[in-house]
């Protein structure tokens, strides 16, 4: 305890000095934190944007359903997914797929029919609050039609309008019928921009005879369940089925996740180094400017270990003020960044990476990961930055060092 | 008795021999057909349905993986780009026309009272879940124009004096064949099959005509089946029960008021 009393001690026998360097860790420290934090925020702003939306943490198909769309590799069992996700409060929301034509007038084009549980899609997904005109499905079937945003302009259709629907039934019959267009999606993605027509599910079964027949459920806890305890909840309960997590279901989400965490990495690694200098620095300035009184130290029998003793306790307990003041900074940074938030709205609207949309606001999160990992990093680094001068210290021959200018 | 049987064996040798050479050279000479050119056989194969207009009725039988099902179709066609199919059973389908002019294809939905314009995106899609693509039925160019063809075997196969012509694509071609062999019967050049290959020249699709019959004054095959190389358990076979070539018809039969009658 003495040991660090004197390092405090010795750290305002030059307040300038100390002040600077402390700056220096409360800086980085504060930067690193609330750099973590927007880092992170972006992060996970993209990764629910894209799973809260409509693809889900994790989708269930029939095994090869993913590589050709059959409308005959259907769920065996769906119950069994529905009963898994119940166990831990996770929404879920089946779906069929089928494919056809959509028509208006002499307007035509190939569309990809999602027969939809308009209910659970509400509950589970922000899709069905995504609308750029009009209104999602309601609850009872009533041949409306959602259409993706690029799929309405190029048939030109409006809220209202009549569009012809031609499948190829699972029968091998036709299927057609009248349906209305009730609502416009927002962008969402260029598959589904481009050919989704979302049907209540008893619409669908009747146009495509496609009885009991599930292609996909999708589940989305809204990060309350860990991907991994959910992938593995499902593989107990559906063994049969190709379960997926949103990394496999969407690659370019994921990747772009994995370069964003290295991008986290780097940029710590070069607060940390530039403020491990600064440490160090002082440190030897510090130890240089003493050299007489260490000298002195050592004449009166003061061993090397209790020299680089000392002369860590300062580094130690210059760092400790530094962290501690900078995590106070940081976290106010952080929280302003998380409530506020950074307005990129001058330079972009709402842009989109990768299929990703970003709103133009960018906050940040906070989290407990974000403050220890810098704070324990910064408190070795000060260490190590202290032990050259302590080492250089410890060395010093009493005699020479008493007479030094 | 040795020297008898021998001589016996060689009379019976000679005349079957000479029975051999009559039989067969009698026929040839009172029958004797110019060999075609590879066009012509093209052309033949082309010109099999169409005729400057023509009627008929016909049975569309499909098999797939998961279903069964047969369409009774009655058709019309004008020309070389005006046709009219019309679905006579089913119930379910009853009604349902298909128009096509030019390259365009009209849908007749009696259900929903609509006629709908299919896009060209769709132009690979299966027509009315058959193994037939909507393209086959617009497509009016003819083999001779869109490829480049050769002889590349004349002799016997599998019992039948055949000829084969190959034809690959003009590279300014509008085709999505890499590869197109057609196959027909040396005595009357009626085709037996015509195989289609893709882009890498791998047999997508065969197409077999089978069952000549009198037809509308033609001796031409009755059953034209489309198997896909891929699913070689599915089929389409079309069955033709009726034809009748050159009637009258006139232009505005072809017509999308008419589609709807």
């Amino acid at each position: 305890m003495n040991t660090l009393r004197y390092g405090w001690r010795n750290l305002w026998r030059n307040s300038r000095r100390t002040c600077i360097t402390l700056a220096a860790i409360t800086l980085s420290t504060a930067i690193l934190i609330a750099s973590y934090g927007l880092m992170d925020g972006l992060m996970r702003h993209a990764v629910s944007n894209a799973t809260n939306l409509v693809v889900g943490e994790v989708q269930v198909h029939a095994p090869g359903y993913r590589a050709d769309h059959s409308i005959y590799k259907a769920l065996t069992e769906p119950d069994l997914i529905f009963q898994a996700a119940k166990q831990k409060n996770v929404a879920a929301a089946p779906r069929r797929y089928g494919y056809g034509l959509v028509a208006v007038g002499t307007k035509s084009a190939g569309a990809r029919f999602w027969g939809v549980d308009p209910a659970s899609e509400r509950t589970t997904f922000d899709l069905a609050q995504h609308l750029d005109q009009g209104r999602f499905l309601p609850e009872t079937p009533q041949r409306g039609l959602v259409l993706g945003q690029k799929l309405a302009r190029s048939l030109q259709a409006q809220i209202g309008s009549e569009i012809v629907v031609v499948v190829q039934a699972a029968d091998g019959s036709l299927g057609n019928d009248l349906y209305t267009v009730m609502g416009v999606l927002k962008a969402a993605g260029d598959s589904i921009d481009r050919n989704a027509a979302l049907i209540h599910a008893t619409d669908f079964v009747e146009l495509f005879v496609s009885g009991e027949r599930i292609h996909e459920v999708a589940l989305n806890s809204r990060g309350m369940v860990p991907l991994d305890k959910l992938t593995e909840l499902l593989s107990i309960g559906a063994p049969e089925e190709e379960i997926n997590s949103w990394r496999q279901l969407m690659p370019e989400v994921s990747d772009m996740v994995n370069l964003f965490d290295a991008f986290i990495w780097i940029f710590g690694l070069i607060f940390l180094l530039a403020a491990g200098m600064g440490v160090m620095n002082t440190m030897l300035m510090a130890t240089y400017e003493r050299i007489r009184e260490f000298g002195i130290l050592k004449a009166l029998g003061a061993t090397p270990w209790r020299i680089i003793r000392d002369v860590a306790a300062e580094a130690v307990v210059l760092a400790a003020l530094g962290t501690v003041l900078g995590t106070i900074l940081g976290l106010a940074g952080s929280y302003y960044l998380q409530e506020v938030g950074l307005d990129l709205s001058i330079f972009a609207g709402t842009y989109s990476v990768g299929g990703v949309a970003f709103d133009p606001i960018w906050r940040a999160t906070i989290s407990a990961k974000m403050v220890y990992i810098p704070v324990v990093l910064m408190l070795i680094i000060g260490l190590f930055a202290s032990l050259y001068p302590a080492a250089l210290a410890a060395r010093l021959d009493p005699v020479k060092a008493i007479h030094r200018p | 008795m040795k020297t008898f049987l021998k001589m016996l064996m060689k009379t019976a040798y000679l005349t079957i021999l000479v029975l051999v050479l009559l039989l067969n050279h009698a026929p040839t000479t009172a029958q004797e057909k110019p060999a075609l050119t590879p066009k012509q056989i093209l052309d033949k194969v082309d010109d099999l349905f169409r005729s400057s207009s023509s009627k008929g009725l016909a049975t569309m039988t499909v098999t797939t993986a998961h279903w069964k099902r047969s369409l009774s179709l009655e058709m019309w066609s004008k020309g070389k780009n005006k046709s009219l199919v019309r679905i006579l059973a089913p119930k379910k389908e009853k009604g349902t026309a298909t128009l096509r002019s030019g390259n365009d294809i009209w849908n007749y939905l009696p259900k929903v009272k609509r006629v709908i314009k299919l896009p060209s995106s769709m132009m690979a899609a299966s027509w009315m879940g058959s193994h037939f693509t909507n393209d086959d039925l617009v497509k009016e160019s003819r083999m001779a124009d869109d490829y480049t063809f050769q002889i590349t075997f004349r002799g016997e196969r599998e019992g039948q004096e055949i000829v084969e012509v190959t034809c690959h694509p003009k590279p300014d071609a509008a085709v999505v064949w890499g590869k197109v062999l057609v196959t027909a019967q040396i005595k009357d050049y009626l085709p037996l099959n015509v195989k289609y290959f893709d882009e890498d020249l791998r047999l997508a699709r065969t197409m077999t005509f089978s069952d000549v019959a009198q037809l509308g004054g033609r001796r031409i095959p009755s059953l034209v089946s489309m198997v896909p190389k891929d699913k070689p358990e599915e089929s389409t076979v079309i069955s033709y029960k009726k034809m009748d070539f050159d009637i009258d018809l006139d232009n505005d039969f072809f017509s999308l008021r008419n589609l709807q009658r």
